[in-house]
């Protein structure tokens, strides 16, 4: 309880920092320079104070309006243009964790599973494969995964003249029905989902291969054998539940800075999703859009900190018991 | 992370001659022994001459090119690879070959920038919170947990947007938010280090707490320091290519690896050379340096085999 109001009091401080570091880097106002016909101050000021963006009003009273509406109302303001932010962050967030959320269930499970197996045959061809596989794609940049995912199913599709896969956006306008929404969905989601994966199972592959022998010569492993369980099966029920607790930690503590990295995938890839939204606010000027964004990765790295406390105690019998 | 990767087709195992290895060791110098266990680790030593391959390209390739970086060809817009231009050209008539190069040396004076500040700041940080203990050390393990907290990105991206992408404007910004990870790793590590005799040994005889700091703590996690340093520099091209390509970087008219692929990407299908040559420095550099990293952390660190982390 007293780590939650920790995490609390840091989101709180973290956003507020944010607020007052993006008006001093961001202003509003200069959305509006350059238009033809040209808006005189008067006009300009007519359109941003409803909207609690003017840098006419004092610092300290934008910051007292826009604290006192989250608080009381939960409302995280308005863009320049007066779209709700609420809205767009309800909405994009589903496209992002549609993204993100598969991603790294795919990554994390291949990771470990490569783990498990390169570690029971240490040394061994597969291992060394395996090894000298996940360095490279592990330091395979993001963009270049992705855009490589990109020509390759171009080439793919028109080499069968068929629509296999789309590279752009999250789904198809005017598909209806439950299975034609699923095919198109997936048709969309397999290509940012190979790269993402990509680059991100190495590290769990690696962490779980090298947490795996520490533990596979351990006392109690031999102990199980000797007990008569196969080789398979020790390393299974034995070894790999002890070395399980800080690949999950690591993936719990990794979902933040997959919503990060995810920035880049979803501008290739063209999807509506919260990493496009950083982009956009910040491209737009639109303060409490970007403050909300900044907010909605603090409670992330939150989420994934609690989490983190949870697995390792489904995990771990003895934080159980004490 | 992990322990020595040797090419299979190339050498047979080495694991057996390890006690061997432990006998020689008194009779050995340090550098020596350093050295002889790098080279024995041949991805490592293939990463460094890529890596040395690369960095030839970025200082002395724009000097093999008859064109400046930002030089318009009008008689070749957007054209493949040919003799005239190696690497072809863009839509604006810009030699890509320069313009590789260029970016290359760009992204890398970044990454070393970036990577030199964070190794030094977060070893100072580190050390001294864990040496001198008391206030010091709760109010920097109070700043490097809300530095976790506060959107670091967003912070990069808003700064150096506003710069207009002045690099060094960037480089400066990315040690500011990258330097308390590392931090909090080496504050760890020295906690077991402020115990040992040596330091207790220079504390009783009057030695300054800074000297200490600075002679005897900072030294002896060089070897963590230097692995840092390399997969500092990984982590810091990943992220400058990152900004660069969403267009909150580096700025025309200086180039860098991630603004000349953002630009290939525009028109991957028509002029996919655009992508494909910027793409391959980038990878070869991340993937060399992370050979490297990994050769160093056998070579220096030969304790740390199993890779638990701190």
């Amino acid at each position: 309880m007293r780590r939650a109001l920790g995490w609390l009091l840091m989101i709180v401080v973290a956003t507020n920092l944010t607020f007052f570091l993006a008006w001093g880097f961001l202003d509003p106002r200069s959305n509006y320079v350059g238009r033809r016909p040209p808006l005189t101050p008067e006009q300009i000021d007519n359109v941003l104070i409803p909207r609690n963006l003017s840098d006419t009003v004092p610092l300290i009273e934008r910051w007292w309006n826009w604290f006192t509406s989250i608080v009381l109302r939960w409302d995280w303001g308005v863009s320049p243009t007066g779209q709700s932010v609420n809205e767009q962050v309800a909405y994009r967030m589903w496209v992002s964790a549609e993204l993100v959320l598969g991603a790294t269930i795919i990554a994390a499970v291949l990771g470990i599973w490569l783990g498990v197996y390169t570690a029971s045959r240490q040394y061994k061809l597969a291992d060394r494969i395996g090894q000298a596989t996940s360095i490279i794609t592990m330091n395979i940049n993001i963009i270049v995964a992705a855009l490589a995912v990109v020509l390759l199913a171009i080439a793919l599709n028109e080499a069968t003249g068929v629509r296999i896969f789309y590279v752009t956006g999250s789904s198809s306008p005017g598909v209806t029905g439950f299975f034609p929404t699923i095919v198109d969905a997936l048709q969309h989601v397999t290509l940012p989902t190979i790269a993402l994966v990509l680059v991100g199972y190495a590290q769990y592959h690696f962490l779980q291969r090298s947490l795996l022998l520490d533990n596979i010569n351990a006392d109690y492993v031999r102990t199980a054998r000797a007990k008569g369980l196969t080789k398979a099966q020790a390393v299974r029920k034995h070894a790999l539940r002890t070395s399980l607790i800080p690949v999950a930690t690591q993936v719990a503590f990794t979902i933040p800075t997959i919503f990060t990295g995810a920035i880049l995938t979803e501008s290739i890839f063209a999807w509506q999703g919260m990493g496009r939204y950083f982009l956009d606010t910040i491209n737009q000027n639109d303060i409490n859009g970007v403050v909300a964004v900044a907010a909605f990765g603090a409670v992330l790295t939150a989420i994934g900190a609690v989490l983190a406390d949870i697995v390792v105690v489904v995990l771990d019998p003895r934080v159980r018991v004490s | 992370m992990t322990t020595d990767m040797i090419d299979p087709l190339v050498e047979p195992p080495v694991g057996p001659a390890q006690p061997a290895e432990a006998a020689a060791e008194k009779s050995l110098s340090k550098w020596t022994l350093y050295s002889r266990r790098f080279m024995r680790n041949k991805p490592a030593v293939a990463g460094v001459i890529i890596l040395i391959v690369l960095v030839l390209f970025a200082t002395l390739g724009p000097l093999l090119s008859p064109y400046a970086v930002n030089d318009m060809d009008f008689l070749s817009l957007g054209k493949g690879p040919s003799a005239e231009h190696w690497f072809g050209t863009n839509g604006a008539g810009n030699d890509t070959y320069t313009q590789t190069a260029i970016g290359l040396q760009r992204s890398l004076m970044i990454a070393i920038t970036v990577s030199v500040g964070t190794t030094i700041l977060s070893a100072l940080v580190g050390t001294a919170a864990a040496y001198f203990g008391g206030w010091f050390e709760r109010i920097a393990l109070l700043v490097i947990h809300f530095m976790m907290v506060v959107p670091t990105f967003l912070m990069l991206s808003v700064i150096s947007n506003d710069s207009g992408g002045v690099w060094w404007v960037i480089a400066l910004v990315m040690i500011f938010i990258g330097w308390f990870f590392p931090a909090r790793i080496i504050w760890t590590m020295t906690l077991s280090l402020r115990e040992r005799e040596y330091v207790q040994a220079a504390r009783y005889m009057g030695v300054p707490g800074t000297r200490i700091v600075l002679r005897h703590l900072v030294p002896n996690i060089g070897s963590l320091l230097v692995i840092n340093f390399t997969m500092g520099i990984v982590a810091a091209v990943t992220t400058e290519t990152g900004l660069s390509f969403i267009g909150f970087g580096v700025k025309i008219p200086d180039v860098s690896l991630g603004s000349l692929i953002g630009e290939g990407s525009t028109s991957i299908t028509s002029s996919p050379w655009l992508f494909y040559f910027p793409a391959l420095a980038l990878t070869l550099l991340t993937v060399s340096m992370a050979l490297i990293a990994d050769g160093l952390r056998d070579a220096l660190d030969p304790t740390s085999a199993a890779g638990g982390r701190a």
